[in-house]
């Protein structure tokens, strides 16, 4: 089965909505979107995850994948809206600790935007 | 290494990633997606950003890498090990810490600075009956702590599932699967699972300084009570495993309530009191290989007469491995000490059961356990399993002269 992430292109940089599950190895769609993301210049990386109901250890380890790529690049990540399930996988694998979590996505975005200017 | 954290959500988090291991490398799907998706699951639950799983090539003794993440060209990768270092590895059957184990490491000879260019930072070889199937290595978690004692069992565990799926896997391509065989390997999954659930009611029973081992003799009474009745080898290792994960919800429970030596207080006694329905909940989202397990647990505190909990379901509601498992719970929390009271002896415990008789206990469950207490004193059973369990000596004439009059026992 083929499930497609939706994104919005925002400037310079890029809003995630990854599918309801992040439980397999299709999972890896999301890293290959983020990597094509990076290779066209995007700097700035939201995930949200609002519409995520279940990540599994799978998902962890793609995630980690995709926070190292962005890293390599010198680039930004942040996460938003995640579940509470979800928020305490997170906390439980040390994920919180280094990945700024917003509630909404337009807070992520906002914050964003002040980066993009830091950055300039 | 550090101290363990063991909240309730890591360990649900670990074990429906165990759970889904055992379903990844039972499924049919191709080798080469199991060995990434394991890899993965690996990977995720310890959050090592790097990690490669590698076959073992027993001919030339050389690792080759079939799986990696997070490392650029993997292609041809691996490492050699002496004959000597297999048979070692292969005698400790641990993870290796790279940093934390020099006396471990230094086995590996020339291939630790090669596992270390890779990153390594802990190795789980895959070995099974003594033999060395393949390794495992991932480096230090993203987030930059530190493993703990109970990261390297969790490890250990996975890597025995992966090494079973490398293994049926080298059976196939061996063109050795036959049905026995298979079958053969079923059974050491579900031994896997054994011992997986095994470590976590060690890890329930660690919590609670008075009921040292009460889940293991619980699941002990329950296994030979249900034998008694005649039930399935397959309904059997239900309740077995039941038995160790029955109070799995006392994780969720405050120590200082479980441990309290004086009366609880009301709001106390309502958090002790949703250990089965928070059971429940851990369990039910499961998949185990037995059926009933999360209805076993949540009910192993009702009683026959409606007024137990959290259901006050009445006798023929309870599910029947919930009312054996009330019995023999009861009957091992009264034979043991308690922080508030001290043991009971046999008889007394019988008595209390006796008095209960149809009102807590249901008598259809009673009659096979005397049944089974008596066999086991009369030595008419091979492996008596409740008998040497007991802190007293039990002998015939005893035992025969507290039995009798029971009701409903000839
Ligand atoms: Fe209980």
């Amino acid at each position: 089965m083929i499930r497609k992430h939706n994104f919005k292109e925002i400037g310079g940089s890029v809003i995630l909505y990854p599918n309801n599950y992040i439980n397999d190895i299709e999972g890896e769609k999301l890293e290959e979107m983020c990597e094509a993301f990076l290779k066209k210049g995007v700097k700035k990386i939201v995930i949200d995850f609002s519409s995520t109901d279940l990540i599994n250890s799978i998902g962890i380890s793609i995630l980690i994948g995709i926070i190292e790529k962005v890293k390599e690049r010198k680039g930004a990540i942040l996460f938003s809206g995640l579940k509470k399930v979800n928020h305490d996988i997170f906390n439980i694998v040390g994920l919180t600790r280094h990945i700024p979590v917003y509630k909404t996505e337009e807070e992520a975005v906002s914050d964003l935007k002040w980066e993009d200017h830091a950055a300039v | 290494m550090l101290e363990v954290d063991l909240s309730l959500e890591r360990l649900l988090f670990n074990l429906n990633t165990l759970a889904e291991l055992g379903e990844e490398i039972t499924s049919p799907k191709d080798f080469t997606r199991v060995v990434k998706s394991s890899l993965y699951m690996v990977m995720g639950s310890f959050a090592a950003s790097k990690g490669a799983i590698f076959q073992y090539d027993s001919e030339d003794q050389r690792f080759n890498a079939i799986a990696a993440k997070g490392l650029s060209d993997i292609k041809g990768a691996g490492f050699k090990l002496s004959k000597e270092a297999v048979k070692e590895i292969v005698k400790f059957n641990k993870p290796i810490d790279l940093k934390g184990d020099p006396a471990h490491a230094a086995l590996l000879g020339p291939a630790k600075a090669e596992l270390e260019k890779a990153s390594a930072r802990v190795l789980a070889f895959l070995v099974v009956k003594d033999e060395l199937l393949g390794v495992i290595s991932i480096n230090e978690k993203f987030s930059g702590q530190d493993y703990t004692v109970y990261d390297f069992q969790l490890l250990s565990v996975m890597a025995q599932h992966i090494s079973f799926s490398l293994h049926s896997h080298t059976l196939l391509t061996k063109l050795m699967h036959k049905y026995t065989e298979n079958k053969g390997l079923y059974e050491n999954l579900r031994r896997i699972y054994y011992d997986t659930i095994h470590a976590f009611a060690a890890a329930i029973d660690a919590k609670d300084a008075y009921t040292k081992g009460h889940s293991h003799r619980v699941s002990a009474y329950c296994t030979v009570v249900a034998r008694e009745m005649g039930w399935s080898p397959d309904e059997i290792e239900g309740i077995r495993i039941s038995g160790l994960l029955h109070d799995i919800g006392k994780i969720a429970v405050d120590k200082s309530i479980i441990n309290k030596a004086s009366p609880l207080t009301s709001n106390e006694c309502r958090e002790l009191n949703s250990h089965p329905v928070i059971g429940y909940e851990i369990l039910s989202k499961i998949k185990f290989p037995w059926k009933g397990i999360p209805m076993m647990t949540r009910n192993h505190h009702e009683k026959v007469d409606g007024t137990g909990y959290p259901d006050r379901l009445k006798k023929a509601e309870i599910p029947l491995g919930a009312r054996i498992m009330a019995l023999v719970d009861a009957f091992d929390a009264m034979t043991t000490d308690r922080p508030y009271r001290p043991r009971l002896s046999f008889k007394e415990a019988m008595d209390e059961v006796r008095e209960n008789f149809g009102k807590q206990f249901d008598p259809e469950v009673v009659q096979p356990f005397i049944s089974v207490i008596r066999k086991e004193v009369l030595g008419e059973v091979e492996n008596p399993s409740i008998v040497p369990l007991l802190q007293e000596h039990l002998d015939s004439v005893t035992v025969n002269r507290l039995l009798e009059g029971f009701p409903g026992i000839s």
